[in-house]
C-alpha cells in the first residue's frame, strides 16, 4: 500500500518535472569569435567589463514559457577579441580605475541596454530573431568621457526541420553577436569624437 | 467460386495499392527550371592552386540563403571536378567581418572598396582566392495540409495524412577577383510535393526540392570553369 502511495508520488513528480521542463528553454551561448581582419592602432585599450555584463543572463517570461539566454562569457569573449584585434593591447578591469594607469591610452565600458527576441510563431516570418543594444562608453586615459556610443546588433536563424527551439536560438544569438563585431570594428573609427582623439594622439606623437 | 472470388479481391486490392504509391511517388517528383547566362562562351581559366569561395546571401529581411545549402554546392563541385573551393565558414572567420551580412557587397563596385583595404587585398591574393559565387535564395514551405496523429492508438504507430509544398528558388552570380567583373549567373527554381502518409508507422514519400536545386546550380557551375 505504501509502496503504491510512494510510486504515485515519485511518477506525479516526474510528470510534472517532465512538464515544466517542455514549458522552459535555457541556452548558454558558446562561440569562438573570429580575429577581425583589420589594421591594429598603436594604443592601449582599457576594457571595463563589470559582472552584471560577465554574467550576464536574459530571462523572458511570456504565454507560460520561460526562455533564459545566458552569453555573459561569450560577448565577453567576443569584446576581448575585437579590441585585440583593433587595439595593440587590450587589459580587462571590472570597474573603470579612479587614478590614471599609464599604459591604457583608452578606456571603453560596455553595458547591454536591451536584448529582445522574436520567435517564428510570434511574427509571421519563419525565423528566430534576437536584438541586442549595447551602450559603449569611451573615456580617455584620465577618465574625462569622450563618447556613448549606442550600437544595436541583430541575429536570425530561419527555423529547421526537427531542429530545436535551443539551437535556433543559440545561432541567432551567436549571429547578433557577430554583428556587434562587425559594427565596433568598421565604425568605430567613423566616430567623430573617436576619430578626433586618434588625431590628437597622432600628432602628440609627431611633436615628441 | 468464393475462393475465386478471393483471390480477385486480393488482385484488386494489390492493384489499387500500386496505384496509390506510384500516384504518390509521381506527386514526389520534383519540377525544375534552369536559367544560364555567361558573359563569355569559353571557360573560366584557374590555375591549379587558384580557389572559388561559394557564400550565401543573407542581407534579405526575410529569408537567409542556408549553409547547408552552400557546403551542398561546395562538396559537389569539388568532388566531382577538383576544384579548390574554401568552406564558406571558413572564409567568413577569416575575412571578417568584410564579408558578413550587414557589410557585405552586393555589387562590384562595393567588392572594390573592399578589395581597397591592402590587408583584405593581400590575404586575397596569399590565399589565391580568384572567384566568389555568390548564391542568393532559400526553399520554402509554400503550402501545407492534413494532420497525422502518433502514439494514441493501443497498438502505437500512427493515423492520418500530410502533405506539403516545397519551392526552392536561388540566383548564383560568378564574380572574377582579378578583372572585378561578372562572369555568369545561374537561376534555378524547383517545386515539388510532399507526403506522410500514416497507416501505422508513417511512410514519407519525401520530394528532394532543395537536393535537386543544388544539383541543378552545381551542375551548371561546374560548366564555367576549366580546371584542367
Amino acid at each position: 500500500m505504501v509502496t503504491t502511495l510512494k510510486k504515485k508520488i515519485f511518477a506525479s513528480i516526474i510528470i510534472t518535472q517532465l512538464f515544466l521542463m517542455g514549458c522552459s528553454t535555457h541556452v548558454v551561448v558558446i562561440s569562438e569569435h573570429p580575429t577581425a581582419l583589420i589594421k591594429v592602432l598603436p594604443y592601449k585599450i582599457g576594457l571595463v567589463l563589470d559582472n552584471s555584463f560577465t554574467d550576464y543572463s536574459f530571462t523572458r517570461e511570456k504565454d507560460e514559457e520561460k526562455i533564459t539566454i545566458s552569453l555573459g562569457k561569450s560577448q565577453s569573449e567576443l569584446l576581448n577579441q575585437t579590441f585585440n584585434s583593433m587595439f595593440q593591447g587590450v587589459s580587462e578591469f571590472t570597474v573603470k580605475p579612479i587614478s590614471q594607469i599609464k599604459p591604457i591610452d583608452l578606456y571603453v565600458s560596455v553595458v547591454v541596454e536591451d536584448l529582445q527576441l522574436s520567435l517564428p510563431r510570434e511574427t509571421s516570418v519563419n525565423v528566430f530573431e534576437i536584438w541586442i543594444k549595447y551602450k559603449l562608453e569611451i573615456f580617455d586615459s584620465k577618465g574625462s568621457s569622450i563618447h556613448e556610443w549606442i550600437i544595436s546588433s541583430y541575429g536570425r536563424t530561419q527555423t529547421r526541420f526537427l531542429g530545436s527551439q535551443e539551437r535556433a536560438l543559440h545561432q541567432a544569438t551567436n549571429a547578433a553577436l557577430r554583428d556587434a563585431g562587425v559594427q565596433i570594428v568598421t565604425d568605430f573609427y567613423q566616430v567623430p569624437e573617436i576619430l578626433n582623439w586618434i588625431n590628437i594622439k597622432k600628432a602628440q606623437k609627431n611633436e615628441s | 467460386m468464393k475462393a475465386r472470388g478471393l483471390g480477385e479481391v486480393v488482385v484488386i486490392c494489390s492493384f489499387s495499392l500500386s496505384m496509390l504509391i506510384i500516384t504518390f511517388m509521381s506527386g514526389c517528383s520534383t519540377s525544375t527550371t534552369i536559367d544560364e547566362q555567361k558573359s563569355s562562351s569559353t571557360k573560366l581559366s584557374m590555375d591549379g592552386e587558384e580557389k572559388i569561395v561559394i557564400m550565401g546571401r543573407r542581407h534579405g529581411n526575410s529569408y537567409e540563403t542556408e549553409p547547408g545549402f552552400i557546403d551542398c554546392i561546395g562538396n559537389k563541385i569539388s568532388r566531382s571536378e577538383n576544384l579548390n573551393v574554401v568552406q564558406e565558414k571558413i572564409f567568413l572567420d577569416t575575412f571578417y567581418p568584410w564579408f558578413e551580412p550587414r557589410i557585405a557587397p552586393l555589387n562590384l563596385n562595393r567588392m572594390k572598396v573592399v578589395l581597397d583595404n591592402d590587408i583584405v587585398a593581400k590575404k586575397i591574393r596569399k590565399l589565391k582566392i580568384r572567384y566568389i559565387v555568390w548564391v542568393d535564395g532559400s526553399t520554402e514551405t509554400t503550402e501545407e495540409s492534413g494532420s497525422m496523429t502518433c502514439g494514441m492508438a493501443p497498438s502505437g504507430g500512427c493515423f492520418g495524412f500530410k502533405s506539403w509544398d516545397k519551392a526552392s528558388s536561388y540566383e548564383a552570380t560568378v564574380w572574377d577577383l582579378r578583372g572585378l567583373t561578372e562572369k555568369g549567373k545561374i537561376k534555378v527554381d524547383s517545386k515539388g510535393s510532399s507526403y506522410l502518409l500514416g497507416v501505422g508507422p508513417p511512410i514519407p514519400l519525401i520530394a528532394q526540392v532543395q537536393g535537386v536545386a543544388c544539383e541543378g546550380v552545381s551542375d551548371r557551375l561546374k560548366g564555367f570553369f576549366d580546371n584542367g
